[in-house]
C-alpha cells in the first residue's frame, strides 16, 4: 500500500503530461532557422578579379605525358590547372565529345578547398556540407530525414521558394503513396510511384501525377560464350522470337515505350542506323530449325525480383518471356537471385540467359553503350564483340558531330547483328505531388530539382525517395537518392535544365580548344560557398582532384569507391592495385 | 540468489559467442557480395577489388572472424561496410526507437490484455468472454503487416481531417526537431560512454520530451507511436488475455479460493485479492517471452510505419550484405533477450515466494 502511495504522485504527473501533450493541439513544425555563420548577400558578378596575389593549384604538379601514360592509368585527362582565380584548364589526353554532359553530373559538384581540408580529420565532409547551391544542409537524422535550409545568399536567378526542403525515405511505393495520400505535411511529393498506382494518383482530386520521359533500358541479355547462345543465329531468331510490344503494353506504366535500339532516341546517335527485328514467330522457328537448335533440352532464364526505374514488373515480364520461348518451342526455367548476388553473378557471365537494365545518368551515347560493349564493359555478355568496341571507342572521341552519328550507326547495326541482347523497352516512371504543389518536374535523368518548387501555401517542401541518403560527399556518392540531395546543395560547372536533359552553363562557361583536348573554363564571379567563402579556381581543380586520385588524401568518402569518376573520365589516378 | 544469477550470467558467454559465430558464418556463406549489393549496376570488378580491400572482405574468412572477435573484445563493434558509421553509434541511434516502440506496445498490450483476461474469466461464458477472446483469437492470427496498413490506411487516409486522424509513418512530424538531451542539460562537452548514453537517452523521444518538458514534441511524438504500438501489441495482448483468463479460472477452482468465498469475501475481492495474484505467474512468463519476441514484430512493424529502429536497420543491413552492422545488432538483441530471460526468472522468486532459486 505504501508503495503504491509513494508512486502515486509521479504516475499523476507522467498521465497528465501525456494528456497534456496529446490534446495540446496539433504541432507546428519549427520554422527555419537561417544559419547565422551564413553571409551577407554577395555582390555577383564582375567583382574585380584579383587584387591580391593567387596561386593556382596544378593537378598532377607534373601533368600525364599522354603518350607514355603511368602503369595502370587509363584516364582521359592529362592535368587540371587553376590559370588564374577565375579560370580553370583541363587538358585530355584524347577529345571527349560529352565532356560537357560529364561535368554536368551530380558528382562533380564544386566543393570549398578549404572547408574540405578543414574537415577532413574527421571525415564529417561524408555528413555536412558546404556548397554554393540554393540549399544549406541543416541536419541528418540517421534513419529519419535530412533537413535543408534556402541559402539566402544564392547566386542563381531563381531563389529557392521552399524555406525548408526535407528528404524523407520509404522503400516501398506502396508506403510512399500512402504518406503523400496522408496530407498534413507527411509529404508533399514522392519519388517512383508503382505502375498500377498511376490511375489512383489521377484519380485522386488531390493529387497529381508528373510523367518521367523514359531514359532507361530494360534488355534479355546472352552470354554469348555459353551454348546455345553462342550461336548468332540462335540470337538473330530470338530476337524475333520476343514480341516486345505485348511485353510494353502489358507490364510498363504509360510513357514507356518499345526499344529499337539499345540507346534512347533522346540521346543524339542512339537510334541511328536500322531498327530491331520486326516480330515473327515463324521465321524465328525456322531459323531456330536452320540452326539445328536443341527443342528438347530446358534453358535457364535469371531475373532479380527487385523493382528498378527501368524494370516495373519483373516477375511478370520473366514469366511473359518464359511464355514467349514456349510458343517458339523452347522450354525455359525461371531462377531468381537476390540484388547483390543477381548484380555479381552476372558481371562476370554466370548467367546464360538474364533480365538486366539500365538507367541513364548524362545524356550522351558513351553512358548506355561504352558500358555494356565498351572495351571497360564487365563479362557479362561474354567475350566482347572487336568491331563494337572499336567503333565506340572512336565514337567517344570524334568531334565531327555528323561522322559521330555514322558511327554510331555502324555501332546500332553491329549491336543488331550480333545480339549480345535483345532491347525489351525504355520504361517510363512517374513522380506524384499534391496537387497544389506548382513547378514540380520529373526530369528524365532522375536530377530533379526542388528550388523552383512551389509548395502551395505551406513554406516546407517534404519529399520522400526511396531510400536513405548514403552520404553528401558526393564524388563518392553512386546512389540516385543521394545525388538528388547532393544537386540542391552543390553545384557542378555545367547542369541540365530543369526536367531536361539539356547541358547548360552553370558555375562556369567552357570552351574547347580546336581538337577537343583542352577545356577552358571561365568561372561565375562572386560565388559564396555556404559559410561564405569565395569560390574560386583552385576549389575547381580540388574538387576533381580528390576523385581523380585514388591516394588523395581526400579520396576518402562514405564507400570510398567513388566509381563514378572512372565511368565517366575513364580511370583513377595511382589507381588501386585490383 | 546471487550465486544463481551469477552462474546465469556466465552461462550467456558461451551461448553469445555461439550466436556470434553462427551469424558471422552465415552471412559470410550468403551469396553475393556487399560491393556489389551497394552500388548495384555500376559496380565494376576494379571498383569491387578496391572495397573489398578498403574493408578487409578480401582477407580469409577465419581471418576476417578472428579481427572481429579481437576488435570486439576492445568494445569495437565494427564499421559499416553501408555508412562507413560505427556499428556503436548506429545502435545508440536505431535501437532506442525500437526500444521506445517496444515499451509502448506492452503499455497498451499488458494491462489491457490482463483486465481483458481477468473479466473473461470473471465472466466466464458470458457473450463478454465470448466476445473478448473471439477478439484475441483474431489479434494473434492477423498478421502485423496487415494490421498496421490497415490501420495506417484507416486514421491516416480514412480519418484525414478528422480529430481521431494519426499519422502513417515517421517519428515526428516533418519540420520538428526534438532538443538533444546534452544541449538541453548542457552536457555538449561530455564524451565517451557518458556522452553514449545521454545520446541514447536522447533518441527516445518520448523520454527526452518529457523530461525537458518539450510538449509539443511529446504530444507529436506520442501520437506517431499509437498505430506502430497497436500494431506491434495487438498478438501479445491477445495471447496475455487468453493465458490470464486460463490461468485464472485454473486458480479460482483451487480450495484456498473456496476458502476464501466461504469466508464471506466478495468475489471481486477473491479476484482482485487472493486469485489472481497467484494466476499472474505464467502470464509474468508470457510478458517476458512476449518482450523478447517484440524485437522479431519489430522488423515488419517499422517497415510497414517507416520507423529507423533496429528491425529495419537489420534488414537493410542484410540486404546490403553489412555484416559488422548484422553482427553488432544481432550481439546487442542476443543479450537484451537473455536478460529479459534472466529479469523473468529472478521475478519468480519475488511473486511466488516458494520458488527458490539455487
Amino acid at each position: 500500500m505504501s508503495r503504491t502511495r509513494k508512486w502515486s504522485p509521479l504516475a499523476v504527473f507522467g498521465v497528465v503530461a501525456i494528456v497534456f501533450s496529446a490534446c495540446g493541439g496539433s504541432a507546428t513544425p519549427a520554422p527555419s532557422s537561417q544559419t547565422s555563420a551564413a553571409p551577407p548577400p554577395s555582390v555577383v558578378a564582375s567583382a574585380p578579379a584579383s587584387v591580391e596575389p593567387y596561386t593556382g593549384l596544378s593537378y598532377p604538379a607534373t601533368a600525364i605525358d599522354c603518350a607514355k601514360k603511368p602503369a595502370g592509368y587509363t584516364g582521359e585527362f592529362s592535368s587540371i590547372k587553376a590559370v588564374d582565380r577565375y579560370t580553370v584548364e583541363f587538358d585530355l589526353c584524347a577529345p571527349d565529345v560529352a565532356f560537357l554532359s560529364k561535368l554536368a553530373f551530380a558528382t562533380n559538384g564544386i566543393q570549398d578547398a578549404d572547408w574540405l581540408a578543414k574537415h577532413a580529420p574527421d571525415k564529417s565532409y561524408v555528413k555536412t556540407t558546404n556548397g554554393t547551391g540554393p540549399y544549406m544542409f541543416k541536419e541528418w537524422v540517421s534513419g529519419d530525414h535530412i533537413t535543408l535550409t534556402a541559402n539566402p545568399n544564392y547566386w542563381g536567378a531563381d531563389k529557392p521558394i521552399a524555406q525548408t526542403l526535407i528528404f524523407k525515405w520509404a522503400d516501398t511505393a506502396e508506403k510512399r503513396l500512402q504518406d503523400l495520400q496522408a496530407g498534413n505535411g507527411t509529404a508533399d511529393g514522392i519519388d517512383n510511384v508503382a505502375p498500377d498506382d498511376f490511375d489512383t494518383v489521377k484519380n485522386d482530386p488531390n493529387l497529381q501525377l508528373i510523367n518521367r520521359d523514359a531514359f532507361t533500358i530494360l534488355y534479355l541479355g546472352f552470354n554469348v560464350d555459353k551454348a546455345p547462345w553462342n550461336n548468332e543465329k540462335v540470337r538473330q531468331a530470338i530476337a524475333q522470337g520476343i514480341d516486345r510490344k505485348r511485353i510494353n503494353d502489358t507490364f510498363d506504366p504509360p510513357g514507356s515505350e518499345v526499344a529499337d535500339y539499345f540507346t534512347p532516341c533522346s540521346v543524339p546517335g542512339g537510334c541511328e542506323g536500322d531498327k530491331w527485328y520486326d516480330y515473327n514467330k515463324d521465321a524465328a522457328i525456322q531459323m531456330l530449325k536452320d540452326a539445328n537448335f536443341d527443342f528438347s533440352k530446358t534453358y535457364d532464364l535469371y531475373f532479380r525480383p527487385k523493382v528498378r526505374g527501368y524494370f516495373p514488373n519483373p516477375p511478370g515480364v520473366a514469366q511473359d518471356i518464359q511464355a514467349q520461348f514456349k510458343d517458339l518451342g523452347i522450354t525455359l526455367k525461371i531462377h531468381t537471385e537476390d540484388n547483390a548476388t543477381y548484380l555479381g553473378n552476372s558481371s562476370k557471365g554466370q548467367y546464360s540467359l538474364f533480365l538486366l537494365g539500365w538507367g541513364g545518368d548524362y545524356p550522351d551515347m558513351t553512358d548506355f553503350v561504352d558500358y555494356h560493349f565498351g572495351t571497360g564493359a564487365n563479362g557479362a555478355f561474354g567475350k566482347k564483340f572487336d568491331d563494337i568496341t572499336a567503333l565506340l571507342t572512336q565514337g567517344a572521341s570524334e568531334l565531327d558531330a555528323t561522322k559521330r552519328l555514322d558511327i554510331y550507326k555502324q555501332a546500332n547495326n553491329l549491336i543488331r547483328q550480333h545480339v549480345p541482347m535483345i532491347p525489351l523497352n525504355h520504361a517510363a516512371s512517374a513522380v506524384a505531388y499534391l496537387k497544389d504543389v506548382t513547378g514540380a518536374q520529373a526530369s528524365p535523368l532522375g536530377n530533379d530539382v526542388f528550388w523552383i518548387v512551389k509548395p502551395g501555401d505551406r513554406t516546407q517542401l517534404v519529399f520522400e525517395q526511396n531510400a536513405e541518403t548514403s552520404g553528401l560527399y558526393c564524388g563518392d556518392e553512386s546512389d540516385g537518392d543521394s545525388l538528388r540531395n547532393c544537386e540542391q546543395i552543390y553545384d557542378p560547372l555545367y547542369t541540365y535544365a530543369p526536367g531536361k536533359t539539356d547541358v547548360i552553363p552553370n558555375l562556369a562557361s567552357c570552351q574547347p580548344n580546336t581538337d577537343g583536348t583542352q577545356w577552358i573554363c571561365t568561372l561565375k564571379q562572386g560565388v559564396k560557398f555556404h559559410d561564405g567563402a569565395d569560390l574560386d579556381a583552385n576549389d575547381v581543380v580540388t574538387s576533381f582532384a580528390v576523385q581523380w586520385d585514388a591516394k588523395h588524401p581526400l579520396h576518402v568518402g562514405n564507400l570510398g569507391t567513388f566509381d563514378y569518376f572512372p565511368a565517366l573520365f575513364g580511370g583513377f589516378l595511382n589507381p588501386p592495385a585490383s | 540468489m546471487l550465486r544463481y544469477i551469477v552462474r546465469r550470467i556466465l552461462l550467456t558467454i558461451p551461448v553469445i559467442f555461439g550466436i556470434l559465430t553462427l551469424v558471422f558464418f552465415l552471412g559470410h556463406v550468403l551469396p553475393g557480395d556487399a560491393c556489389r549489393a551497394i552500388l548495384g549496376e555500376r559496380a565494376t570488378d576494379a571498383v569491387c577489388a578496391a572495397y573489398n580491400h578498403a574493408h578487409g572482405l578480401d582477407q580469409p574468412i577465419p581471418v576476417q572472424f578472428g579481427n572481429y572477435l579481437a576488435a570486439l573484445s576492445h568494445g569495437d563493434l565494427g564499421t559499416s561496410t553501408k555508412s562507413s558509421q560505427s556499428v556503436l553509434d548506429l545502435l545508440i541511434q536505431r535501437l532506442p526507437v525500437t526500444i521506445e516502440l517496444g515499451l509502448a506496445a506492452m503499455l497498451f498490450a499488458v494491462p489491457l490484455g490482463i483486465v481483458l483476461g481477468v473479466v473473461s474469466a470473471y465472466k466466464r461464458n458470458s457473450i463478454i468472454d465470448v466476445v473478448t477472446m473471439a477478439g484475441a483469437n483474431v489479434g494473434v492470427s492477423i498478421p502485423i503487416f496487415v494490421l498496421g496498413l490497415l490501420l495506417a490506411f484507416i486514421f491516416a487516409i480514412l480519418l484525414k481531417g478528422t480529430p481521431f486522424a494519426l499519422p502513417p509513418s515517421g517519428r515526428l512530424s516533418p519540420g520538428l526537431t526534438i532538443v538533444p538531451l546534452a544541449t538541453s542539460w548542457g552536457l555538449t562537452d561530455w564524451t565517451g560512454i557518458p556522452r553514449g548514453i545521454i545520446e541514447f537517452l536522447s533518441n527516445m523521444y518520448t523520454f527526452n520530451a518529457l523530461v525537458t518538458g518539450q510538449w509539443a514534441i511529446l504530444g507529436d511524438a506520442i501520437r506517431h507511436l499509437i498505430l506502430p504500438a497497436v500494431a506491434l501489441g495487438t498478438i501479445p495482448l491477445a495471447i496475455i488475455a487468453r493465458i490470464t483468463r486460463s490461468s485464472l479460472l485454473d486458480v479460482l477452482g483451487l480450495d484456498y479460493v473456496r476458502t476464501a468465498r466461504a469466508k464471506g469475501l466478495t468475489e471481486r475481492n477473491v479476484v482482485r485479492r487472493h486469485a489472481l495474484p497467484n494466476a499472474m505467474l505464467p502470464v509474468t512468463t508470457i510478458i517476458g517471452l512476449q518482450l523478447g519476441s517484440l524485437f522479431g514484430g519489430a522488423v515488419l512493424t517499422e517497415g510497414v510505419f517507416n520507423l529507423s529502429g533496429v528491425g529495419r536497420a537489420i534488414f537493410e543491413a542484410i540486404s546490403s550484405r553489412d555484416f559488422p552492422t548484422v553482427q553488432g545488432f544481432v550481439l546487442v538483441i542476443a543479450i537484451i533477450y537473455l536478460t529479459i530471460n534472466l529479469v523473468v526468472d529472478v521475478s519468480y522468486a519475488f511473486l511466488d515466494p516458494r520458488v527458490r532459486l539455487t
